[in-house]
């Protein structure tokens, strides 16, 4: 059943562009956790095994013909929900929000797996429509899709990741052949209505964040510390880096926060310098730019819409968690891709990932 | 794929290397263009240069006793705290130490501007506390305890005025003194010696690098740079001679009070070598105990007396008839009179037609010349010379003999300059004010001043510089500075005529003198006897200058007893008690 034209056609540059970025991870994650339990590769060991789960996850998607979630995105779309409501009511805390759901040996980050759900039930939705969608109207099925998993994430509270599913909506909706124009008058609207109201809806601390991002030093013990910290840190990376294991460094003596998880690429462009976070930039590039390659060799809409999905997601959660790290985005909970410490971000990437090798793999009608 | 869509997938293409592009615009800036900066901020964050207190100086007397010394002790300093514990890590330290918390905010928030340096909390904490801040350096993250060492003076309230006190730099004070490396908790000289010879006595402190975690725990020691102890200063001060003085005034002055005058309590003695200007000893009564000036600082602020004003150099008085000797040089170096010249007093005279003045107590001295005259203190013998020589003659030689300007003395802060009442100072100088100038009425003048003008006559007319540190010295043994003997002023009068002078100081202390009890001393001690009237109801002060051995002077004295009454009831007294301690056959050492 396994044809080997399947595997001719996979892309295995995308697949060692992944795994390049998880080493590097993993060396990172070790860099700035090794002083935290007396077990120095304690945090990496555990992304191991995840990165192993999330693999194992990505071969069964990828046993799969891609086909066959079209017909799956409903029930996703509804399990998402399903889930998504869940949190609200038994999640776990943590940093002002509830976003987590204990399964005992897992802490199940339910809005990580529903970017992915979204992206395959609306691309589903979108595909069923195409070619019909000359009138502003037609995009009004898709925006209804979104709003329902996008509202209870935000009620979580996770602006970010709230921010994330209207940027893939509009993604998706531009290459489902929405006129320009339309997508911007929406996008008018969005803000005009959107903007002020999501003012009024904000926690303080968010709306906090929002501020100090303009201008950390109004408040440099407090609020803006973090991205101080962070600034200092990569800021003083220089050229070269200090070295992943070097003593003295923010990372070592923790000035930075959260630096394995959301501030990771701070600790990571810290100890490689100028020259490792381009490096890691041109990664990231070639693996969206080999994403979009397979959206634009995919067989079908459905499949072509899953990959910009993909691309839109992990492009945008990389320029707002590095532009964070760097001063030049507000500070959002939103992980780095493969590099941020975290289970379900991580699980959910590499499945994302197997859907669209998936995709790559099977874009060619198969003639029996 | 149709065309529009290979357009629309070209559009994310280029999204994608814009974002690459935009990330990698700001890295080259915060890494390459900015880097210098970050480098910076990063190193303050982790450097912390942990001060090593320098020891202070000792201070000793001429024959190396030690007058101020230093006993090793701790201090209770805080790094920059992290902010979740601070409020904890304060409360327990307010407890802890005793200190308000307001306080300890207060400190943290002027150190704000430069949170690198560690803030002294609490200085000399004593061991049981440091035990138990120790004993909780865990929940303690930023709290450093120091060792320090504390000033001690040994000799407890010996010549405090002199040495002065120490204490935390006030605010005024470190913005003068911030460009020098002081920290705005350091301890500085705030008084006498302590204040003056700061920079000889602070030594160079240390510096301990350490790198330091966000908690301010310390990670690990980079750096050591040892303090430099401050120099020693030896002084020309002998702490015999000064004990003698400061034990002889207390001791009058309880007599005084004994014996129902309840207005004496206080005084000053100052004793000068007569032959280089060294001050062997400055007592002022009452003092106060330099090692815990802070602690009793309320009771010495509300004490009448005021124990923290060093009388010897800031007190100034009328000091009646010890003046005489002003107007005695004064008419012999004019020619008004010669040795011989003779005036009789028939206990009262009158001057300028109708100014009738008595002698004291309206006794008849009968005929008198210039010797005789200060041996009994005749007032009408000195009236005629005031007549004779006029206020500008008789104030031309008191300016002569120091008075109504500074002594020079430079290391002590504040002495004053006192006036000599003339013509010159008020408008209002009636002509008859020359006679109660010419007996020591109406002049404001210091005991310093006094010593000096005692030491003048003993050494036949040089005004030294009174100083009193002979050389600093410093940790390596280096003489650092060394005072010299210099003389301001050589009075060129007649030899014949201090010699008339001397005589008449000699006649006080024989019997028919007014300082006749100090005839029995071990011995011959010169001097002149004073009793100056102060404002209605009060008793005169009592005063005492002059020097001995008379023959070979070695120590010139200045005494008073303000409200003592005559110079008999208390300068005199004072001086015998001195002279008798200090001359005594002196045990042989083994």
């Amino acid at each position: 059943m396994f044809d080997r034209r399947l595997l001719r056609n996979f892309d295995w540059l995308l697949l060692i562009l992944v795994c390049t970025i998880v080493a590097v991870s993993l060396l990172i994650i070790t860099s700035t956790t090794i002083n935290i339990t007396g077990d120095p590769l304690y945090f990496a060991k555990r992304q191991l095994i995840r990165f192993a789960v999330g693999f194992v996850a990505m071969l069964f998607i990828l046993s799969i013909d891609y086909t066959y979630f079209f017909r799956l995105a409903p029930i996703m779309y509804l399990a998402i929900v399903a889930m998504l409501v869940a949190v609200l009511f038994i999640g776990s805390k943590g940093g002002g929000a509830q976003r987590w759901i204990d399964l005992g040996f897992f802490e199940l980050q339910p809005s990580e797996f529903a970017k992915l759900g979204i992206i395959i039930s609306l691309a589903r939705l979108l595909s069923a429509q195409e070619g019909n969608f000359e009138d502003m109207s037609s995009a009004i099925p898709a925006f209804f899709h979104v709003a329902l998993p996008m509202g209870l994430v935000f009620l979580q509270p996770d602006l970010g990741t709230s921010l994330v599913f209207t940027v893939i909506l509009f993604g998706m909706l531009y290459m489902a052949g929405l006129r320009v124009q339309h997508l911007l008058t929406y996008a008018g609207i969005g803000l005009a209505i959107g903007a002020p109201a999501l003012w009024l809806l904000l926690k303080d601390y968010q709306k906090k964040r929002l501020i100090i991002f303009i201008n950390p030093y109004l408040d440099p013990l407090n609020d803006g510390y973090q991205i101080i910290q962070s600034l200092i840190a990569v800021g003083s990376g220089g050229l070269q880096g200090k070295g992943l294991f070097a003593p003295g460094t923010q990372n070592a003596l923790n000035f930075l926060l959260e630096q394995h998880t959301d501030f990771v690429f701070s600790a990571y462009a810290e100890a490689t310098g100028f020259v490792g976070s381009v490096i890691l930039i041109l990664l990231y590039t070639f693996l969206i730019l080999r994403i979009l390659r397979l959206a634009f060799l995919a067989k079908d809409t459905f499949g072509m819409l899953v990959c910009i999905g993909v691309a839109v997601m992990m492009t945008f959660h990389i320029l707002v968690n590095i532009g964070m790290t760097i001063g030049i985005m507000p500070v959002t909970g939103i992980p780095l891709p493969f590099m941020s410490y975290g289970g379900s971000s991580l699980m959910m990437n590499m499945m994302a990932i197997g859907v669209v090798l998936n995709i790559g793999m099977r874009r060619q009608k198969l003639m029996f | 794929m149709s065309k529009s869509l290979q357009k629309r997938l070209r559009v994310f293409t280029f999204a994608v290397v814009f974002v690459a592009l935009l990330l990698t615009a700001r890295l080259a800036w915060l890494q390459i263009y900015k880097y210098d900066h970050y480098l910076v901020q990063a190193e303050n964050n982790r450097l912390r240069d942990l001060p090593i207190t320098a020891t202070r100086g000792e201070i000793r007397d001429r024959n190396g006793i030690s007058l101020a010394t230093n006993r090793p002790g701790f201090s209770v300093s805080l790094l920059d705290l992290d902010r979740k514990k601070a409020a904890e890590v304060i409360d327990y330290l307010s407890q802890t130490l005793g200190i308000e918390k307001e306080e300890i905010q207060e400190k943290i928030l002027k150190q704000q501007y430069k949170r690198f340096a560690p803030i002294r909390i609490a200085n000399d904490v004593s061991p049981e506390i440091v035990a138990q801040l120790e004993e909780r350096a865990m929940d303690l993250p930023g709290v450093i305890i120091e060792t320090q060492p504390v000033r001690e003076y040994p000799l407890q309230t010996l010549a405090a005025h002199v040495l002065g006190y120490v204490g935390v730099i006030r605010d005024y004070q470190y913005e003068a003194m911030k460009a020098e490396g002081y920290r705005f908790t350091d301890i500085i000289g705030q008084a006498g010696l302590e204040a003056t010879y700061e920079q000889y006595l602070r030594g160079q402190d240390g510096i301990l690098r350490v790198e330091t975690d966000r908690f301010g725990n310390r990670v690990r020691v980079l750096e050591r740079t040892e303090p430099v102890a401050g120099s020693d200063l030896i002084l020309t001060l002998d702490a015999r001679l000064q004990d003698i003085a400061e034990r002889a005034l207390a001791q009058v002055i309880a007599d005084l009070r004994e014996k129902g005058n309840t207005q004496a309590s206080r005084g000053a003695v100052v004793a000068l070598d007569p032959n280089s200007g060294g001050i062997l000893a400055i007592a002022s009564y009452p003092a106060f105990n330099p090692n815990t000036f802070f602690q009793d600082y309320n009771e010495i602020q509300a004490d009448p007396d005021k124990p923290e004003v060093n009388k010897a150099i800031q007190g100034t008085y009328p000091v009646g008839s010890t003046f005489k000797l002003v107007g005695a040089m004064a008419a012999l170096e004019e020619g008004v009179i010669t040795g011989n010249s003779r005036v009789t007093c028939l206990g009262v005279k009158s001057f300028f037609g109708r100014d009738r003045r008595r002698c004291y107590a309206g006794t008849a001295h009968g005929s008198l010349n210039v010797v005789g005259a200060l041996q009994k203190s005749c007032n009408i013998f000195f009236y005629e010379m005031g007549y004779r020589l006029g206020i500008e003659r008789l104030a031309a030689y008191a300016k002569d003999f120091g008075f109504g300007q500074v002594t020079g003395l430079t290391d002590l802060r504040g002495e004053v300059a006192g006036v000599i009442d003339s013509k010159e100072r008020r408008s209002n100088f009636m002509p008859g004010d020359v006679l109660t100038a010419t007996i020591g009425q109406g002049h404001a003048i210091t005991p310093l001043q006094l010593a000096n003008y005692a030491a003048i006559f003993a050494n036949g007319g040089t005004h030294y510089r009174p100083y009193l540190v002979d050389k600093a010295v410093n940790s390596q043994g280096k003489v650092v500075y060394e005072a010299k003997p210099e003389v301001l002023k050589t009075l060129p009068y007649d030899e014949k005529n201090w010699e008339i002078v001397r005589t008449g100081m000699e006649a006080v202390t024989e019997i028919g003198g007014t300082g006749s009890v100090l005839r029995t001393l071990p011995v011959k001690v010169a001097g002149k006897t004073g009793s100056a009237q102060v404002s209605p109801g009060k008793i005169s002060h009592s005063l005492f200058v002059g020097y001995a051995p008379a023959e070979k002077p070695e120590v010139a004295l200045a005494v008073i007893v303000e409200n003592g009454g005559l110079g008999g009831d208390g300068g005199v007294p004072v001086a015998k008690l001195i002279f008798e301690e200090y001359f005594a056959p002196q045990e042989e050492e083994a």
